[in-house]
């Protein structure tokens, strides 16, 4: 055949010396600009569960460019998080979890010295077992785990009990529950007596029974839209955090929360920093932000969950601090337990009876 | 057609990047997938860690793939891929035909029509159907006015299916027309001559001619569908579960990536024995190939 | 060949039965229909979307104010840009390789080129985001501005489109005059002159055709980019992925009404190059 020389080799000396001029060119702009962190952040969080004017406040206040990804749950969370930080400087994470995640080295010690609004927290959750001292993380909000029910639909109006959700087919195929291992088994848990946060495996069996059995009534897991499923009618119960529910109670005033009388269990949700995040003083600036009386209230009125600020509480109407869906009576609270993290053995076999029972 | 040995200057340079492209970004993943499925979460200091894993702990994870309730899941996941895709098949079939026997200038319309919601974003499609579908979605309400109750068609096994049917339809057609446009028509007109009915000229010679077609329709359809886990995730609520829901959920929630690469792979595994019986089946057809 | 019947009453003409046409119109209708009030209530001003309120344009005005959902939109159509360029090059490369040379192994490799199709989306997306982790390159591009953060996504998306192309590509030099290339070569042209002024004009249909494949693959792909994305790296399908979990609004059918847009305008601009395929016009 023809033995011409093939000249590919001029063109693509040409073509790789400019890709590599180009290439240095563009990794030598941001060398300038590194001695002062960007005027970035990005946050991880529920959805709905930030003031509605907070993110726009902070950018005003601070010249701060902010963006606000959304998870659905603690496992989305932590999943995304321990395959390495993709680039959040700060997460919204519950006790359980940061308990898990100071362990697995995942989070960074706050710098107090950056958050002077500190002094506006509670005494009372300055210092937590879960997180000595607050030395990883500032509290943002605490709640419960009840059932949101549309009171038109149920029966006497009135709800008392897990067994609705759990173990009963009265509203078969108009049941909801939450998507995660913890909060089901958790509830579950302490619907057949035992303890929120049991580590005894004959306990679990049973849950993981009742719950195989239960699974054909339940229409869907909802992590975190229960209440958009109640107030659109695709389900006449579900197991919801309380201020989810205040939230849409708020818009339909046919929808109702309790705390069963078995008791459920009482969450904190604290803002906390990730390692290898790219802007941690945005990250300390903005939690100072939110501490902030004025700003703590705005975000106590949107998400209308019970918060820990108590420079903030002051500032917060009667409707808000006297409502029994936000600040459970002392009754309620004492069958209420905390979440504990127990370890990773436990964590998975926690897991393994939440994905049976997901496959059931 | 010449030796590559001839050229090996052009070969290389033409093969290379593909080549290496695949191997380093194809292959050496789906290789560390099949490593990790391998195993298990590494023990440190006595305690169960977090986030650091052990190589090679055994088949565990593979023994636990085929514990019945996942082996459960696999063939249900099997079995509404199977009906999606006959469901699939009986309403393409019709469409590809009539498009083929339609007059020349409507051709073109008619197969861009059916091609064009292909090309818009899958997900996009399937929230179309939520709103659609939900108890206050748009066939409720239409239902409602003639007062037909409000029916449950959404978060259960029916909406997971005619999502998959919305959703591949078009990719069955497009395998369809091919083999029936080049389908000789005097095939039929003889047959028809010959005094058979209409349905046993179907059946007896249009059918068989046009099976490749039909069996690249079905793999078209069948794979993604068993790997699907958008539908399954946004239309099937709580008991329409599929393997792929399962495997999402292992490298998500549930944090047991050696699990979630197990399953993978006996889905991968699925995958390839249905290829292979599509082969077998070619091999032994006399019809138009595609 | 196949003879067309003349329009009429023939056995064999079955374009005008009555129960074909009810048929074809009943099934286009169930495949519209869902996509039609998809666009047609993202005009709408109920915000659980549901009754029909009034004509308003402002869900348009909210998406395109929404910063996040910009900024998704720029990432998708960037990494969709990139990933097509690629793909293209790197595909046609393949196909040319493949429809000129014979090799052992030759089938072997051909359906090594198909793996990327035929596999799973879900089993390509874990192992990707395994391996981006395991050897580090997801914090190293990471760390990185933008638009080089996209890198790990528009690897991915190479990867799984430019198989396409060369099946693309591949089809069409099928009708190819070699002739033409060694009368090329023959009046005194070099390798890389006959491949530039003879192969790619001929290719070139093909090359377009495979390039919109491969563009509207990566703009679409929801499975890979969700395994392999973070928060600088957010693409549409993905961000719309998570506002759709929360249920149906508004805002997001504006939104996609845009991406609809936009694909059936490539799809249309792909289809209308497609059509003059007679083959041997340099």
């Amino acid at each position: 055949m023809s033995i011409y020389q093939p000249r590919f080799a001029p063109s693509r000396r040409t073509l790789l010396k400019g890709t590599g001029a180009l290439i240095a060119g563009i990794t030598f702009l941001p060398r300038f600009s590194q001695a002062e962190e960007e005027k970035k952040l990005n946050l991880y969080n529920y959805d709905t569960y930030i003031g509605e004017t907070t993110l726009a406040d902070f950018n005003g206040a601070t010249g701060i460019e902010t963006k606000m990804d959304l998870f659905a749950d603690m496992d989305e969370l932590f999943s995304k998080m321990k395959a390495g930080n993709p680039g959040y400087d700060a997460m919204v994470v519950s006790n359980d979890y940061l308990e898990r995640m100071v362990k697995a080295n995942m989070v960074t010690p706050l710098d107090h010295s950056k958050i002077p609004n500190m002094s506006n927290i509670d005494p009372a959750f300055l210092d937590p077992k879960f997180d000595p001292g607050r030395k990883y993380s500032i509290p943002y909000m605490w709640g419960t785990i009840g059932l949101g029910f549309r009171t038109s639909a149920v029966e006497g109006g009135m709800l008392d009990s897990w067994k609705t959700v759990f173990d009963s087919d009265k509203y078969a195929g108009k049941i909801s529950v939450l998507g995660d291992a913890q909060n089901v088994l958790g509830c579950a848990l302490k619907y057949l007596g035992f303890s929120f946060n049991s580590t005894d495996p004959a306990e679990l069996k049973k849950v993981e029974d009742l719950l195989v059995a239960q699974k054909k009534n339940i229409k869907v897991f909802a992590p975190d839209n229960g209440q958009d499923l109640l107030a659109s009618g695709e389900v006449v119960v579900c197991q919801e955090w309380n201020g989810d529910i205040a939230q849409v109670m708020v818009e339909d005033k046919d929808l109702n929360y309790i705390v069963p009388k078995e008791g459920t269990n009482i969450w904190e949700d604290t803002w906390a920093i990730p390692v290898n995040g790219p802007h941690p003083g945005n990250a300390h600036v903005f939690l100072n932000f939110i501490l902030d009386a004025e700003n703590g209230s705005k975000i106590a009125t949107t998400v209308q969950y019970a918060t820990p600020n108590a420079a903030a509480k002051k500032l917060m109407p009667p409707e808000y601090t006297g409502s029994p869906a936000i600040y459970p009576p002392q009754d309620v609270l004492t069958k209420c337990e905390s979440t504990i993290y127990l370890g990773e053995e436990i964590q998975k076999m926690r897991d393994e009876i939440w994905t049976k029972i997901q496959a059931a | 057609m010449d030796n590559w040995k001839d050229n090996k200057n052009v070969f290389w340079t033409l093969a290379g990047p593909g080549t290496f492209w695949l191997v380093m970004f194809f292959v050496v993943p789906l290789a560390f997938l099949f490593i990790m499925s391998f195993g298990g979460k590494a023990i440190i200091n006595g305690e169960m860690s977090i986030t650091e894993y052990d190589y090679f702990t055994g088949f565990g994870n593979y023994l636990r793939s085929l514990d019945p309730l996942y082996l459960g899941i696999m063939w249900k996941t099997i079995w509404v891929s199977a009906i999606a895709t006959v469901l699939c098949l009986v309403t393409a079939y019709p469409i590809a035909f009539g498009i083929c026997f339609a007059p020349e200038r409507w051709k073109p319309i008619l197969l861009m029509l059916v091609v064009l919601p292909f090309w818009i974003n899958l997900l996009i499609r399937t929230y179309a159907l939520i709103a659609v579908f939900r108890t206050q979605g748009y066939v409720n309400l239409a239902l409602g006015t003639v007062g037909l109750g409000p029916y449950e068609m959404l978060y259960n096994n029916f909406a997971v299916i005619f999502g998959l049917v919305y959703v591949y339809m078009p990719f069955m057609v497009l395998p369809l027309y091919a083999t029936i446009e080049r389908l000789d028509k005097s095939f039929l007109e003889a047959s028809l001559d010959l005094g058979a009915s209409q349905y046993t000229t179907f059946l007896k010679v249009t059918v068989p001619l046009t099976m490749p077609g039909i069996v690249t329709g079905v793999i078209l359809v069948f794979i993604p569908c068993l790997g699907s886990f958008l539908t399954p995730d946004l239309l099937g609520g709580a008991n329409a579960v599929m393997i792929g829901n399962v495997i999402e959920r292992q490298f998500k929630a549930a944090n047991d990536w050696p699990f979630g690469a197990a399953i993978s792979f006996m889905l991968m595994f699925a995958t390839f024995a249905a290829l292979m019986l599509r082969a077998f089946i070619a091999s032994r057809s006399r019809g138009v190939d595609v | 060949m196949a003879t067309q019947p003349k329009p009429g009453s023939g056995p064999l003409d079955y374009g005008s039965r009555l129960w074909l046409k009810i048929l074809f119109i009943v099934i286009y209708i169930m495949l519209y229909v869902p996509i039609i009030t998809l666009i047609a209530f993202s005009f709408n001003t109920d915000k659980r979307g549901v009754v029909w309120r009034g004509f308003t344009l402002d869900n348009y005005t909210k998406a395109w104010n929404n910063s996040a959902l910009i900024e998704a939109m720029t990432n998708s159509l960037t990494i969709a840009f990139i990933a097509t360029i690629i793909s293209t090059i790197i595909g046609a490369m393949v196909a040319v390789m493949l429809w000129r040379f014979r090799f052992f192994g030759k089938g072997t490799y051909e359906a090594f080129m198909g793996l990327p199709i035929v596999i799973p989306e879900i089993c390509m997306g874990v192992a990707l985001l395994l391996f981006f982790n395991v050897s580090g390159m997801m914090n190293f591009v990471v760390a990185m501005p933008w638009p080089l953060n996209l890198a790990n996504i528009v690897i991915a998306h190479v990867a799984f489109c430019f198989p396409f192309v060369t099946i693309v590509v591949r089809s069409r030099l099928v009708g190819f005059n070699r002739q033409l290339e060694e009368a090329s070569k023959d009046l005194g042209a070099s390798e890389w002159q006959t491949f530039w002024k003879v192969i790619v004009p001929f290719m070139m249909p093909g090359l377009v055709a495979g390039a919109l494949l491969a563009f509207t693959l990566s703009l679409d792909d929801f499975v890979i980019t969700f395994f392999t994305s973070g928060p600088e790296t957010v693409t549409f399908p993905v961000k719309v992925y998570s506002l759709v979990r929360r249920g149906v609004s508004p805002e997001i059918n504006a939104a996609s009404t845009v991406l609809i847009v936009i694909t059936v305008v490539a799809t249309i601009i792909a289809m209308k190059l497609q059509a003059p395929e007679k083959s041997g016009k340099g």
